[in-house]
């Protein structure tokens, strides 16, 4: 499969304070924040951007339930996008939640350590997201 | 580019699951297709250079494309040719491509051919071409992409379509309802045959809230398109149709980046773009062919190019207003819902609809003209960032 994820790939190394320091930028001309660390804004192009860490909770902008996944993932994932306190959007997956009346928009969510994936015998770790238990 | 372009010939091949079809084979078809299409006939010597929309490339098991493959396809090995791929819009961006070579004065006749082979390999491996997986391909974590592609990305959409703009499953179903039925009229068409709601809302939930006929089908097929300056026109044809803007518009490769879930600024910018560029407003076109890879992007797609406010196209849907015989037809050809979405071929082929609709050849799915304008569109690539619109006119 040409999409095959590869655990030892540069690509992933490359990644790794993205993923699990969650280091980004912050604009300080129009504001954006995004991940990974770039020099330029995709936003607005200024190249007056610091480095930013991100936060580790939020709450939730949209979500799917994907029953399809790709050949060599389990369904189903929950994949969301995360309105993060402090500003910036993240793009993960929802864990300990199988089917969309578990969850709606607005929801709390915060970061967990999980296994993301295993291929060719190798774990590959990040970050999840899960339902913040209400008091 | 406003009127200093002609399309003189469209040809395509039915779109379908065609095992007994190679990508040459459709190209050839879809070529030949296209040149006895033009009226007073056309020598392939005339033809300058050309442009292949072709997407997957290696992707699906069909080898790497380039230009030399289309030039022996049709055995024309004199001319320029490039392969180009730029997304979902990779077929609108290759008639894009041919018609800026014909406006730049370079060259007086040029081809666009779009072609996808995306049924050798079963479907869900297809899908993982198309861009899911764990996301190495595209140089991102799996913690942020696993599982996505064209369905979690559109299922994303929905939900907040749902949320934010009050929209119904039942509001999506009937986008499948329309076009499928559009199709039964077009014999390009993959899918010829009629649902309703309760079929869509009762099919298998490929990804929530989307059901397996919210989904456009994985699709084999190839469309080619002769354009050439319009003084020129009228040596290949007495009904030429013009191009009267042609646009790209661009917005984040990352979604996380996106301002909106419920509006894709690709589609906005692509045809205020293109809408400035031919002097026309969005109420001035009759009809369109709108990129519904999935039921709800084709509401998203209506209110993004302006032909209605957002939140305001479900109820506009559910009152027939886009219906074939509406106020103003969406995907007279059935769509990519029903015509399907062979990636390179589908803006190709979207472009040969609005050229027989606007030279009124489309039998019982003709739509009806009142200023003659019908516009197509495209969004696709990394979050839905590149969308492609042009608008054709039957007069300049």
């Amino acid at each position: 499969m040409s999409q095959a994820p590869a655990p030892a790939s540069p690509v992933y190394w490359r990644l790794n304070t993205g993923v699990y320091r969650l280091i980004g930028i912050k604009c300080n001309d129009c504001g954006h924040i995004t991940y990974p660390v770039k020099k330029i804004c995709p936003e607005c192009g200024s190249l007056n951007v610091e480095e930013y860490k991100l936060s580790r909770s939020g709450t939730v902008h949209t979500y799917c339930v994907q029953w399809a996944p790709p050949p060599g993932f389990e369904a189903p994932i929950v994949p969301i996008i995360v309105d993060m306190d402090g500003g910036g959007r993240y793009q993960g997956i929802l864990t300990e939640v199988t089917s969309p009346e578990a969850v709606k928009i607005g929801d709390k969510v915060e970061m967990v350590f999980r296994k993301v994936m295993t291929d060719r015998g190798l774990n590959v770790y990040g970050y999840k997201f899960r339902l913040v238990e209400e008091e | 580019m406003r009127g200093k372009v002609a399309v003189i010939g469209a040809g395509q091949i039915r779109f379908g699951e065609l095992f007994e079809m190679s990508l040459a084979d459709m190209v050839e078809e879809a070529y030949l297709n296209c040149l006895n299409s033009v009226d007073k006939g056309i020598d392939p010597k005339e033809i300058k250079a050309a442009w292949f929309g072709q997407w997957s490339g290696g992707f699906i098991g069909q080898g790497a494309m380039c230009g030399a493959s289309l030039a022996s396809f049709i055995g024309n090995l004199e001319i320029p040719v490039t392969r180009l791929e730029n997304g979902c819009p990779t077929g609108g961006d290759a008639f894009r491509h041919a018609c800026l070579g014909v406006a730049s004065g370079v060259y007086d006749v040029a081809l666009a051919v779009g072609a996808e082979k995306m049924r050798d390999k079963p479907s869900a491996e297809s899908l993982g071409g198309a861009g899911g997986g764990g996301g190495a391909e595209m140089g991102l974590h799996p913690s942020w992409m696993m599982g996505m592609g064209g369905p979690g990305i559109q299922a994303l959409h929905a939900t907040r379509q749902m949320h934010e703009l009050g929209y119904t499953m039942e509001n999506f179903a009937r986008v499948a309802v329309k076009n499928h039925h559009n199709g039964t009229f077009c014999p390009y068409a993959h899918y010829q045959f009629e649902v309703t709601i309760e079929r869509v809302l009762g099919s298998y939930i490929v990804c929530w809230p989307l059901h397996l006929l919210d989904c456009c089908p994985q699709t084999d097929g190839a469309a080619a398109l002769i354009v050439c300056r319009a003084e020129l026109a009228k040596k290949y044809t007495d009904k030429p149709v013009y191009v009267m803007g042609s646009n790209i518009g661009i917005d984040h490769k990352n979604l996380w980046d996106r301002s909106s879930f419920v509006e894709q600024l690709s589609t906005v910018r692509a045809a205020r773009g293109a809408h400035a560029m031919a002097g026309i407003k969005p109420s001035d076109v009759d009809f369109a062919e709108l990129h519904d890879c999935f039921t709800n992007t084709e509401l998203m797609n209506i209110e993004d190019v302006g032909f209605a406010r957002k939140g305001e196209a479900a109820g506009m849907l559910m009152n027939g207003e886009f219906d074939l015989d509406g106020r103003l037809p969406i995907n007279p050809s059935g769509g990519l819902k029903a015509h399907g979405h062979p990636i390179g071929a589908t803006g190709v082929g979207q472009l040969c609809e609005v050229f027989w609709q606007l030279r009124e050849q489309a039998d019982k799915r003709q739509v009806k003209l009142t200023n003659g304008i019908g516009t197509q569109h495209n969004v696709g690539g990394d979050a839905f960032g590149v969308a492609a619109y042009n608008i054709l006119s039957r007069s300049i």
